[in-house]
């Protein structure tokens, strides 16, 4: 919600909102600093993640009323404590939130569950009499149970999907409440890193008790853009809908003028039909948003109001033009993401969501899978103000677990909960172009399994019947069936498909490279897109779909390093002649598969991503000499160990290879200008070349060309011995409230200014002013310490500090110091 | 442009299934598992084959999986799967595909 629309609800528009502030309870309360934080209006969407207490550990009867939090901790949302250091003095086997022993143990990234305690004291004064109070959950990992004042309000078992209780039955309107959350991270339940807590952001809506917008209840979608002009319809649930009672729902323009209105009469279910002239539309490459307001009036007076982003866009797929936006032919340049944010483990912060996203674009990515679950509001709305395009994902099993204390334990009698509020909740984002039900689903192709698909595929196009249902295939496609009139598709009754895709419209590929065009030849109508793809195949989707318009695009297994599936994509130097197997495990705890690392520097895989996607003309690489005796042996999601770096120490005069990405069809390599090799491009070759160079250290040069003319240079020189460090912030200024954060570079120069590529270096930082360090860290894959504290290790030559605002006035210094090197600060202004 | 919609069906019934000869590269584990012929001729080729694949890792997936994606992971022997699939089709050429 933007301030202009606070400033609205302060008018007074609400009938609902004698609500002045929302304030934490002095009296009877905590004792861990009690703070009184007047929540910024009333109405909806009202932020709810300060000043809520927390205690790690089990514990019984914590949700009364009467329990004594004294020696709770405060703390704000979002939160995961399984991100925060282990219990326990550190040793060999437990560095930071680390535990070798922990039950995930690769699969989590040896990260501790187990479970947490939150209480929140509030009072709401002046609430009018007849106002309903409502909290919403956006994720909480993994289950958890909700109580108001000692009252059981329910649980909730999907660590990804948003809920809701109503609070108003158990609410003391003129005194102090009580809300306590038990969550609870018990057993081997996830393939990756979930986090633990209150991860996601908390909201209070407050609305009148009569008529009002249905939560989630407004579906939008653009039906036809013709002439410059754009009809949208809107449906819209409405909760007791009275006589009296008017639906208006608007269309503004990023200016806040409307550009088309609508009324009706209330009722349970009300359809209307918006006419935007001059529409201007959404894109990836012109995210235009508009408002979409849904208010209820009485008597004239709105009594409630709902405001959401909008994009005008249509989405068609079909296997000869492939997927368009507004009719412009997009190929889907995708990367799947986990939910983590690295260093700040599970916390959805909309800051550390955005520089994701724009780390990706830009790489050149335009679409990401949120994979394997329903994305965060904050990560959804991020996407739709930049353009970025999103398959959200629903289930990573169905009736058949993965794990023993997985969902699947769950589903049969869950799925629909999950489900409904992820389409439901998220219809309106632009940026939303399929809904996956599934990922890699076990037993999917049996009978059992296919009703599954079809329930979960139907009910998806139930809830929104604008955007296609896929799911993410992996190994086979299953037995051949024919669905019913009754049962099919529309227009696919008696065709014969396989049992795993049948009910699809767009079925995902994971890593069958080789199965598209075949497929294709036996199933014409098949529309098709790499869900998962290995990063060495850049090359050749970008070829298959620039031949086979049906495939829509790929998404490469992974955009990013994620905490868990530790060491997925480690290289492992094996003895020469022995069996190839590369095993992984303590102390890997980062699956090591992403073109960007942990902290959002490019790895290997994206240089030669940035010479696929025409993002670059050049890239030069070294691979990291080899122990005497061994090989390399990199798993499917693997890279060759190559550094951008021509320091090898110990290695004068042996044999190195090199690496050149390239478009261009000749490339000469020159060592101190002397030409040391020269190599033709062939198209099989995919634009790499490979080069044996005995090692001297100096400059290492390439120079590519095409057609007998130079496209581009790319240097390596050997550097000097560390010498200093440099911090750069990477935006000048830092916010004031505690969703603000600020990044913090770090980086190791020699006394030339050159980055140490291999550097790796105690380093200490401290901050001066109103921040705190939210996490501090590498992009090193192992378990070296703590992500939160002041002392981190680098890792080839850079780490990153991350600041969270907190309340005070002032700018705010960083210094980092290092042993044996000239320190450095930054210091940034208060937006 | 008309945006495209996707609506929902109707009921659901069952779909019928599409007779189809199994074989080692495109019929899963699980079918095997479910079609007494195709379990024989597999037991037979593949010493310990229900043993081999009663790993609780792979019970999820034994529908997913093929036999010959299997040989990878060095679980089957792929002449033994050779002999399997020339088995399978001589019975269907005998016997015909069931229904």
């Amino acid at each position: 919600m933007s301030a202009d629309d606070l400033s609205l609800d302060r008018r007074g528009l609400l009938a609902a909102g004698a609500v002045g502030s929302l304030l934490l309870s002095a009296a009877g309360a905590p004792a861990a600093e009690a703070r009184t934080v007047p929540l910024p209006g009333t109405g909806r969407d009202q932020p709810f993640d300060d000043g809520w207490l927390f205690r790690r550990g089990e514990g019984t009867g914590l949700e009364a009323v009467a329990v004594d939090d004294a020696g709770w901790r405060t703390l704000d949302l979002p939160h995961d404590w399984s991100v925060e250091d282990a219990p326990g003095a550190p040793s060999d086997t437990r560095r930071g939130p680390f535990d070798k022993a922990a039950v995930g143990g690769t699969a989590t990234g040896f990260t501790i569950g187990g479970e947490g305690w939150y209480r929140k004291h509030f009072r709401l004064p002046g609430l009018a009499a007849d106002a309903r109070v409502e909290i919403e959950f956006d994720g909480v990992s993994v289950e958890c149970d909700v109580w108001l004042n000692g009252k059981h309000l329910g649980g909730h078992l999907h660590a990804y999907a948003p809920f809701a209780f109503d609070l108003t039955p158990h609410l003391v309107r003129d005194g102090d409440n009580v809300l306590a959350v038990r969550v609870r991270n018990f057993g081997k339940n996830s393939r990756w890193y979930a986090g633990s807590g209150l991860y996601r952001q908390v909201r209070l809506h407050v609305t009148p008790s009569g008529t009002r917008v249905t939560r989630w209840g407004v579906a939008g979608w653009t039906s036809r853009i013709a002439n410059g002009a754009a009809e949208v319809q809107v449906t819209t649930e409405l909760d007791d809908p009275s006589t009296d009672a008017v639906l208006v729902t608007r269309l503004r323009d990023a200016g806040g003028r409307v550009v088309a209105e609508a009324r009706s009469p209330a009722a349970a279910e009300v359809r209307q039909s918006l006419n935007v002239r001059g529409a201007h539309l959404w894109s990836p490459a012109d995210p235009y948003l508009h408002r979409l307001e849904s208010e209820v009036q009485r008597g004239g007076k709105p009594v409630d109001r709902l405001v959401q982003d909008f994009g005008i866009r249509i989405v068609t797929i079909d296997g000869t033009r492939g997927l368009t936006v507004n009719g412009e032919h997009v190929v889907l340049r995708g990367g799947c993401v986990h939910h983590d944010n690295g260093l700040l483990g599970a916390c959805a912060f909309a800051q550390a969501d955005e520089r994701r996203i724009r780390l990706l674009q830009a790489r050149g990515y335009n679409a990401i899978r949120s994979s394997h679950n329903p994305a965060s509001r904050v990560l959804r709305g991020v996407c739709d103000r930049l353009g970025m395009l999103m398959i959200d994902e629903a289930f990573d099993m169905w009736h058949v677990s993965k794990l023993p204390e997985d969902y699947g334990t769950h589903f049969g009698t869950d799925w629909e909960v999950p489900l409904t509020s992820m389409v439901r909740s998220a219809r309106n984002s632009p940026s939303v172009i399929m809904w996956s039900i599934g990922n890699e689903i076990p037993m999917r192709s049996t009978a059992e399994g296919v009703e599954w698909e079809w329930k979960l595929a139907n009910a998806v196009r139930r809830i929104d019947p604008t955007r296609p249902a896929t799911a993410a295939i992996n190994g086979l496609l299953g037995p051949l069936l024919k669905a019913s009139a009754a049962t099919a598709r529309p227009g696919k009754a008696g065709q014969v498909d396989n049992a795993s895709v049948i009910f699809l419209d767009v079925p995902g590929y994971n890593y069958r490279l080789e199965d598209f065009e075949r497929d294709h030849a036996e199933h014409p109508d098949r529309i098709m897109y790499g869900s998962e793809t290995f990063p060495s195949e850049a090359w050749d989707y970008r070829e298959l779909c620039a031949r086979a318009p049906y495939v829509l695009g790929e998404f490469v297994w992974t955009a990013m390093d994620y905490l868990g599936e530790a060491g997925i994509a480690a290289p492992s130097n094996l003895s020469v002649g022995g069996a190839a197997i590369g095993l992984t495990g303590w102390p890997w705890v980062v699956s090591w598969c992403g073109d960007v690392d942990l902290i959002g520097d490019q790895k290997a895989p994206s240089r030669y991503r940035d010479v696929v996607w025409g993002r670059s003309k050049l890239e030069l690489a070294v691979q990291r000499p080899l122990p005497e005796g061994k090989k390399e042996y990199l798993s499917t999601w693997g890279w060759p160990d190559e550094l951008q770096q021509w320091n090898w120490d110990g290695h004068d005069g042996k044999p190195m290879t090199v690496r050149a990405y390239t478009p261009g069809d000749r490339v000469v390599l020159l060592l101190d200008g002397k030409q040391v090799g020269e190599k033709a491009l062939k198209h099989e070759d995919k634009l790499r070349a490979e080069f044996t160079v005995p090692y001297a250290p100096g400059a290492l040069e390439a120079v590519a060309y095409a057609g007998g003319r130079e496209i581009a240079r790319r240097k390596l020189e050997t550097m000097g011995a560390p010498a200093r460090l440099q911090v750069t912030a990477e935006r000048p200024k830092i916010g004031r409230t505690r969703q603000d954060l600020a990044y913090v570079a770090i980086e190791i120069l020699d006394a030339k200014g050159r980055r140490v590529a291999d550097a790796e270096r105690k380093l200490i930082v401290r901050i001066e002013g109103p921040a705190e360090l939210a996490g501090f860290g590498s992009a090193n894959p192992h378990a070296v310490g703590s992500f939160q504290a002041s002392e981190a290790q680098s890792f080839r030559g850079r780490a990153l500090a991350i600041l969270r605002a907190k309340p005070g006035k002032g700018s705010v210094r960083v210094i980092v110091q290092a042993d044996g090197l000239e320190g450095a600060s930054v210091t940034l202004r208060q937006a | 442009m008309d945006a495209p919609t996707y609506p929902p069906s109707t009921a659901w019934e069952a779909p019928v299934k599409v007779p189809q000869p199994l074989s080692t590269r495109d019929s899963s584990l699980q079918e095997f598992l479910d079609d007494p012929i195709a379990k024989a001729i597999i037991a037979e080729e593949v010493q310990s084959f229900e043993a081999r694949i009663s790993n609780p890792m792979l019970k999820p997936h034994l529908g997913n999986m093929a036999p010959r994606s299997m040989v990878q992971f060095g679980m089957f022997k792929a002449d033994a799967l050779d002999r399997v699939d020339a088995r399978l089709k001589d019975y269907y050429a005998k016997n015909g595909v069931p229904k």
